[in-house]
């Protein structure tokens, strides 16, 4: 069975599942001079241009917050709440999905504990996220007996990096390029690359862009981000090439661009250890030691 | 695979659009649902194009468009075609000036639609006021189940009608102007009517593009003889096409003849009204579904819509066909079963399940009756069981290449009409006049050793002339040596 399910080709009828992941951090979009909430209504705009593609394309809305992550759509819902007012000037799937949204990201903000309790308030929880995104793919596609379902994941990235995650993170990258799932990255604000996205990025498949407009965020999504996979392989799309692999240390989780590399597990460590902490190893290191440092 | 049943109904509702005229269509894109509707008809890549193109304010020319492309044979290819559609839809303008638009009334309607502004409620209004007898129980929703079943009567009706099972309910008189007018079925002479090839054709199709087809044979009758308005028209069958299955909608709103629409609608099954006078309307699957294509065989499997889960026969897959040529159908439906029947041999009749056998006499059978090899397949693959869509070939290849045979057994034969040209004198004179014919390439068939040519009706003048123009220059030369030509028809 699974060796039929090809999720690796793509063509024309193919329903697209696409995963939006969105930083909601505070405290870094505030920073901005391009507020979420006008950002919100453009990825709302870019969410109905990805519905109206095809009938059955589907998506997915995750906020990757401070502290927590947490689904904004779908939810599994008790069926009461459903208030069947339809809106005549709206196509019915688009707004129920806009409101759904929009409700649960208000909702996410009113919970203010979690956020200032969370000790690292720079950047949000993109492992997290990234993790809820892909056990939601797997169990979609799981679902879908005729590997029908194509899948992606975009991020709209405003934080930084945070070291403590890199593991996590990485993890998340090979699973997803194990499942085949390419990782989009749009990031809307910030002065500093995110080093692990990019890679994220650069290994699955997917697009990096940095925006240096983040008013045209709108036209960005639309040209670049939008394009399912069937299409992507005609277009010639906007993204950096160029792709920094610094990676995070695992004793001390600084990004560093030179270290030392467990020859076992491959840990990398800012210093030489006497054992590996993740594998207990223990390690020589005259020869390192003689010659300098090995990368 | 549903990809071909797709391009089916596509290319039936895409090529009536096409032949609208260009203000015809931009009354249409005035409607934001139709907007939708019609955009979701267009190739992948034209789709993106026009996203690409929405919300951009800067003005571009084809050779920019064309920037976005990768610079290889198949991307080009695919881009021209996009291209080439959006303009025969009136989507993209090319200007004098060689610069590239949308149109500006489906651009500004169709970021209505993705915006959700404006005030056209061209996703249908819903019927506001509270059911007059909610609270005593006596009028109650109609629930999913019930629009299911009487999509599936009506719609059924009309093709049991067709294949002849149920002469007793003769569907609504429009129904028979539209079959007779579609030349799905034709009048037979004693009386009655009778069911053509192309009605077999028809049986054969999924359920999607038979209401489509049906549809756009009924407007053709709209506009020719009950005088409605095309736009009106299209504008309606595209809104059914947005609107959410089990809820109700309101009449308020419709125009007249959207109004004369609901009745007829009401009798194929798209359209579910509680009572004729009733001031709400329910669509029903047949109608949710016009603009979504495979989705009525593909969304069952997907887990979105809880709804869906329901089994109704007609779209869910029954057929299990095996590499010996047997076939298993689980359906107790008498229509289905006499659709098999067109291309197979019944066994058996059980309860719930039918078998069959698919046999050479059974295939030509079929296609004597204009039925193609490629309809039978597309038929199997879109019923098939599910167990069946597990496998990587969906049917057995030894079944698809053997009705393929089948068909190509029937096209051994040519026949052309020609002369025959005989007895020659002499071996050369045979060979001078084979020469020229086939430089002209009107030789038919020839044999060197009886001396005989067979050549086109087109040619046979020329050949003709050519001998006698041959004969009166040996004459003149002296010689004897004449040919004849028996310009006898043959075959």
């Amino acid at each position: 069975m699974s060796v039929l399910k090809d999720t690796a080709t793509v063509n024309e009828e193919d329903a697209n599942l696409l995963v939006l992941i969105i930083d909601t951090n505070p405290i870094v979009w505030r920073k901005s001079n391009f507020s979420l909430k006008e950002a919100l209504r453009h990825i709302l705009v870019f969410i109905n241009a990805h519905l109206a593609l095809k009938h059955d394309n589907d998506v997915a809305i995750i906020a990757s917050h401070v502290g927590v992550s947490k689904f904004l759509y779908p939810i599994p819902m008790t069926h009461e709440n459903s208030d069947k007012t339809i809106f005549p000037n709206m196509y019915q799937k688009f707004r129920v999905i806009d409101e759904k949204v929009i409700a649960n990201m208000s909702a996410l903000f009113e919970d203010v504990d979690t956020p200032n309790n969370y000790p690292d308030k720079a950047s949000s929880m993109m492992a997290g996220a990234l993790s809820m995104a892909l056990c939601y793919i797997n169990r979609i596609t799981k679902a879908d007996e005729i590997g029908h379902v194509k899948s992606r994941i975009l991020i709209i990235s405003v934080s930084p990096d945070s070291p403590y995650q890199y593991i996590s993170i990485m993890n998340c990258i090979f699973s997803a390029q194990k499942l085949c799932i390419p990782i989009d990255v749009c990031k809307v604000y910030g002065s500093d690359t995110p080093v692990f996205l990019q890679q994220a990025s650069h290994i699955t498949g997917g697009k990096y862009l940095k925006l240096e407009m983040p008013q045209g965020l709108l036209q960005f999504l639309m040209i670049a981000f939008l394009p399912d996979r069937y299409n992507k392989k005609y277009l010639c799309l906007p993204g950096e090439e160029r792709v920094d692999f610094g990676a995070a240390c695992f004793c001390h989780k600084k990004i560093i661009d030179v270290g030392y590399v467990c020859s076992v597990c491959l840990s990398i460590f800012c210093r030489p250890l006497d054992e590996c902490s993740t594998c207990r190893t223990r390690l020589t290191l005259t020869s390192v030691r003689q010659n300098g440092r090995v990368i | 695979m549903p990809t071909v049943i797709v391009a089916h109904f596509k290319t039936n509702i895409y090529e009536y659009l096409e032949a609208l005229q260009k203000s015809t269509l931009d009354k249409l894109y005035e409607e934001p649902a139709t907007c939708l509707a019609i955009f979701r008809l267009l190739p992948s890549l034209a789709r993106q194009l026009v996203m690409s193109l929405l919300f951009s304010t800067q003005i571009m020319s084809k050779a920019d468009l064309r920037q976005w492309i990768k610079n290889d044979k198949e991307s080009l290819s695919k881009f021209e075609e996009a291209l080439d559609k959006l303009q025969k839809l009136h989507i993209m303008i090319e200007q004098e000036n060689k610069t590239i638009a949308l149109n500006s009334s489906f651009k500004q309607k169709f970021q209505e639609c993705l915006t959700g502004g404006g005030t056209h409620q061209s996703f249908g209004k819903l019927y506001n006021k509270p059911h007059r007898h909610s609270q005593s129980n006596s009028h109650k929703l109609p629930d999913i189940k019930t629009l299911d079943e009487h999509a599936k009567t009506k719609w059924e009706e009309i093709l049991h009608f067709m294949v002849g099972t149920d002469r007793m309910n003769s569907p609504g008189a429009s129904v028979l102007k539209v079959v007779t007018k579609a030349n799905l079925m034709r009048e037979k002479e004693g009386k009655g009517l009778e069911i053509t090839n192309k009605g077999f054709q028809f049986l054969l199709q999924d359920v999607n593009t038979q209401v489509w087809a049906f549809l756009i044979q009924y407007l053709d009758l709209a506009s020719e003889m009950l005088h409605m308005n095309v736009v009106e028209v299209l504008n309606f069958f595209f809104m059914l096409g947005s609107l959410e299955l089990g809820q109700d909608y309101s009449v308020e709103g419709l125009t007249d003849t959207q109004r004369q629409l609901l009745d007829d609608l009401t009798n194929y099954g798209l359209i579910y009204r509680p009572k004729k006078s009733s001031k709400r309307y329910y669509p029903t699957r047949l109608a949710t579904t016009l603009t979504s294509g495979n989705s009525a065989i593909v969304s069952n499997s997907s887990s979105n819509n809880p709804t869906d889960d329901d089994d109704s026969a007609t779209e869910q897959g029954f057929i299990i066909v095996e590499t010996n040529y047997k076939l298993y159908a689980y359906t107790s439906s008498q229509l289905q079963i006499s659709v098999l029947n067109l291309f197979c041999n019944l066994q058996f009749q059980f309860s719930n399940m039918v078998t069959a056998e698919l046999t050479r006499e059974s295939v030509r059978k079929a296609l004597k009756h204009g039925i193609t090899a490629s309809q039978i397949i597309s038929y199997l693959t879109s019923h098939a069981h599910p167990q069946m869509k597990k496998r990587p070939a969906l049917l057995p290849s030894t079944v698809v290449d053997q009705i393929q045979l089948w068909e190509m057994e029937l096209n051994r034969l040519v026949i052309t009409n020609s002369y025959l040209y005989k007895e020659f004198r002499t071996f050369a004179d045979y060979e001078v006049v084979l020469k020229h014919a086939n430089t002209l390439g009107v030789v038919v068939w020839s044999s060197d050793s009886k001396k005989m040519i067979g050549i086109t009706e087109a040619g046979h003048e020329r050949v003709k002339a050519f001998i006698k123009r041959k004969i009166v220059q040996r004459r003149s030369n002296g010689g004897d040596t004449t040919s004849s030509a028996g310009g006898t028809p043959a075959r």
